[in-house]
């Protein structure tokens, strides 16, 4: 009896967990290349504050929810000056990657001039060839500094400079040139889209402190005219919106209490008006990121690969079964017990790693899986194989299973060390994917030590005395071995 | 012969057939050290994935022809530089170097006007070319602490002779895959890098476990140090063990590809599972006929 309990202690811990799993509708979290969607690795510059980086993360996290539409969004901070983004099963991808893209430094700059009623870029000049008054040329104007020959808009945006900066926003190309920026997205509190009457405004709003430097701001914007009375919003060196200050502000009071109200027109039913105000609202990082990598994967793409990782490990595990058993026999059944054992135990555990410590089941970990059935069935066949060669010398079955199951544990111990410290090493140096394999691969080899000295050093005595035939174990004839 | 291959009481003289496997290895030494060299000074390409080069991917299911291909190879928007039909499926892959984030957003767009399918359904990978090196660095890093962990552990544990032998099964399995992938100009993902990593895994626990059965003859044999005694009986009865535990492993990953390529299925899965496949033969394959010619060598000083 107590033999039976040592024997089924693993296999039973095992269903057991299975059940429990199985009952509670638990699933493995599965990654994103598993079940499609976004992922985003964005870097900063080397050297980065670490607090701000935890600041833009907390950023992120509200604007991606704020575009609703994502579910469990994964913002995590990878690495020393990296974010990981990952949105798992979004719909509209491209909007979703817009929203990460415009994650850059919102300012606010007065209008300088631009190119709406020349055509060209307020930095460039026509010369008018003398001699051929169709031959028009442009040139960069005098003191203009940092900005392309041909089309005339600053090569580096600096926020604190003078600018040039296209905008395609309008619909068309326009050049703005820009001051020094005099706020910037830190200094908004809120902002928000309303219909009130007739068209679409951006209702907002400017923290206690910074309130005052916006009537300073639009005083001197309302005392200009023209292209000169407009404030650029600008996300990213892009100018977003430069809506005009209104006609009816006093040049002597400029606009009071904190809020300012951006009109936004009707034309597309305030879609422009939510994502400015979401850009307002959120737009400003404290540190600058650059995509370093992005990976997209569509559902139909993620479910066919898990599909086929399960069927290809069910088909595998069905084969490797059906050889264990044609070539060991009885001792081939206690191996597959082993593996299946090993199977629901690892699959539940997965499964509540996931639950409780956001374990995600990616592609590279279910490759991990799958090599370690692999590791699984040797452990077993390097038992089976000692017992063999301890029959053919001519030791009882007793003594042989015995001394088989002792030897074969040492021989495991060794390669699976070696195993676990690859998995280990692997893990600690590994980026991305990689890790998600080792982890796999080193849960899995913890497990057949247990296993191995659990499962397999007690049943294997245990079967070889239910048949003194040893063609109940291989594929020999006992007069074979002993003449050998 | 099989018959006594399954009853484990072949009576291979390793010796002998050493002498044999050590001029194969020979040979195989210098087609990899060759393709090796070769593909270093760039006279050999080696098909490396955007991931370590930078630049963007994008794949997606449609139905074509070879004029749209040509069309997409000619699209000035981005530099296209490869392109990978499938014939089992509609899978349309194409691969452009870097660009601006506008510019490849633009060529997404172009590719779903053109196969006439919805943006969603584009699979778009962008990578810089830091993250490839990231990649590269720290996979070195990890073989280069590894290999000298695997050389202390062993030498703690049997020979320092020994490990030596085993780095040389290791470097073999190795060298193979890599020279396959580039005299057959298959891509070299992630997914090949870390398929490279269990390699060496696999490899070295098949070493392992026979330098252990070895040490095992040695301490049963009426002599204290290796002899050509040990070293057959080591051999013939490891043998039905090393082919068992490579049908055992392979299948799994044979299900894999022969499953992704009946289904028209190309990805991650099959880029880590042929590599793997590969692999694990040639473990098996190393890790008797590569170490005993090595270890025949130990004997006859």
């Amino acid at each position: 009896m107590k033999k039976l309990f040592k024997i089924l202690f693993l296999p039973i811990i095992s269903i057991s967990l299975f059940a429990l799993v199985y009952y509670q509708n638990l699933s493995p979290k599965l990654g994103l290349d598993l079940q499609g969607g976004i992922s985003v690795i964005l870097t900063a510059d080397e050297g980065t504050d670490q607090e701000l980086i935890e600041q833009a993360v907390e950023i992120m996290r509200t604007r991606i929810e704020a575009f609703g539409d994502v579910q469990e969004p994964e913002i995590a901070i990878s690495g020393e000056n990296s974010v990981l983004v990952q949105l798992p099963g979004v719909t509209d991808q491209e909007r979703a990657i817009e929203a990460l893209g415009t994650t850059g430094l919102l300012t606010f700059r007065p209008v300088l001039d631009s190119s709406m009623s020349t055509g060209y870029s307020p930095a460039l000049e026509l010369i008018v060839d003398p001699d051929d008054p169709e031959n028009v040329s442009t040139a960069i104007k005098e003191g203009v500094t940092g900005v392309d020959e041909v089309i005339g808009i600053s090569i580096e945006d600096n926020p604190e400079f003078e600018s040039y900066i296209l905008s395609v926003n309008s619909g068309y190309p326009v050049v703005y040139q820009l001051g020094p920026a005099e706020l910037t997205g830190n200094d908004i509190s809120d902002a928000i889209a309303v219909f009130p009457e007739n068209e679409w405004i951006v209702s907002l709003e400017f923290k206690d402190e910074s309130a005052n430097l916006f009537t300073e701001l639009t005083k001197k914007l309302a005392n200009e005219n023209g292209e000169k009375r407009k404030l650029a919003i600008v996300l990213d060196g892009e100018v977003v919106s430069a809506p005009g200050i209104a006609f009816d502000v006093d040049p002597t009071v400029g606009i009071t209490g904190g809020t300012a109200a951006i009109s936004m027109g009707n034309a597309d039913g305030g879609e422009s008006a939510n994502n400015l105000a979401i850009i307002l609202r959120y737009g400003a990082l404290p540190v600058s990121f650059e995509r370093s990598s992005i990976q997209k994967v569509s559902a139909t793409l993620g479910e066919n690969t898990l599909n086929l990782g399960l069927q290809a490990g069910l088909i595998g595990l069905i084969i490797v079964s059906l050889y264990l058993i044609l070539y060991y026999r009885i001792l081939g059944l206690v191996a597959i017990l082993g593996l299946t054992s090993f199977g629901l135990l690892f699959y539940s555990v997965i499964t509540l790693l996931g639950e409780y410590q956001g374990f995600t089941l990616t592609l590279s970990g279910i490759a991990g899986i799958i090599v370690s059935i692999g590791l699984a069935a040797d452990s077993y066949i390097v038992t089976f194989e000692k017992f063999k060669d301890e029959i053919k010398i001519g030791r009882s079955f007793q003594f042989a299973a015995d001394k088989a199951a002792t030897d074969a544990w040492k021989t495991i111990l060794t390669a699976d060390f070696v195993s676990l410290s690859a998995a280990t090493l692997l893990y600690v140096l590994a980026i991305g994917p990689i890790r998600g394999f080792a982890l796999a691969l080193g849960v899995a080899t913890v497990f057949d030590l247990f296993f191995t000295r659990l499962y397999t050093r007690n049943t294997v005595p245990f079967v070889s005395n239910l048949t003194s035939s040893s063609r109940g174990f291989f594929p020999i004839k006992m007069k074979d071995l002993l003449n050998d | 012969m099989i018959k006594k291959l399954f009853i484990g009481s072949t009576d291979i003289d390793f010796l002998k057939v050493g002498k044999l496997f050590y001029r194969i290895f020979i040979i195989e030494a210098v087609i990899f050290i060759a393709v090796f060299i070769f593909s270093l000074t760039g006279i050999l390409n080696v098909n490396l994935s955007v991931d370590f080069t930078g630049g963007t991917t994008y794949q997606f299911e449609a139905s074509y022809d070879d004029t749209d291909i040509d069309d997409v190879m000619a699209s000035t928007i981005l530099d296209v530089s490869r392109y990978q039909t499938f014939e089992n499926s509609n899978s349309l892959i194409f691969r452009a170097t870097e660009n601006t984030q506008d510019k490849e957003t633009e060529f997404l767009f172009y590719l779903s006007n053109k196969f006439d399918i919805p943006d969603a359904d584009i699979d778009f990978q962008r990578v810089g070319p830091t993250f490839g090196d990231e990649i590269t660095t720290k996979g070195i890093q990890a073989l280069i602490i590894f290999l000298t962990l695997v050389v202390l552990l062993i030498s703690y544990r049997y020979e320092f002779k020994y490990s030596l032998i085993a780095l040389i099964a290791l470097t073999h399995d190795l060298l193979l895959v890599f020279s396959i992938y580039v005299l057959l100009g298959l891509e070299i993902t992630p997914s090949t890098v870390i398929a490279l990593l269990t390699i060496l895994g696999y490899s070295l626990y098949d070493t392992v476990i026979l330098f252990d059965k070895l040490n095992d003859s040695i301490k049963s044999s009426k002599y204290s140090y290796l002899s050509e005694g040990s070293l057959n009986k080591t051999f013939n009865e490891v043998l039905m063990r090393s082919l068992n535990t490579s049908i055992t492993s392979a299948i799994p990953i044979a299900s894999i590809l022969f499953l992704g390529n009946y289904l028209g299925l190309s990805g991650t899965l099959s880029d880590f599972a042929l590599p793997l496949f590969i692999g694990i033969l040639s473990g098996t394959y190393s890790s008797i006929f590569v170490t005993v010619p090595f270890l025949a060598k130990i004997i006859n000083k």
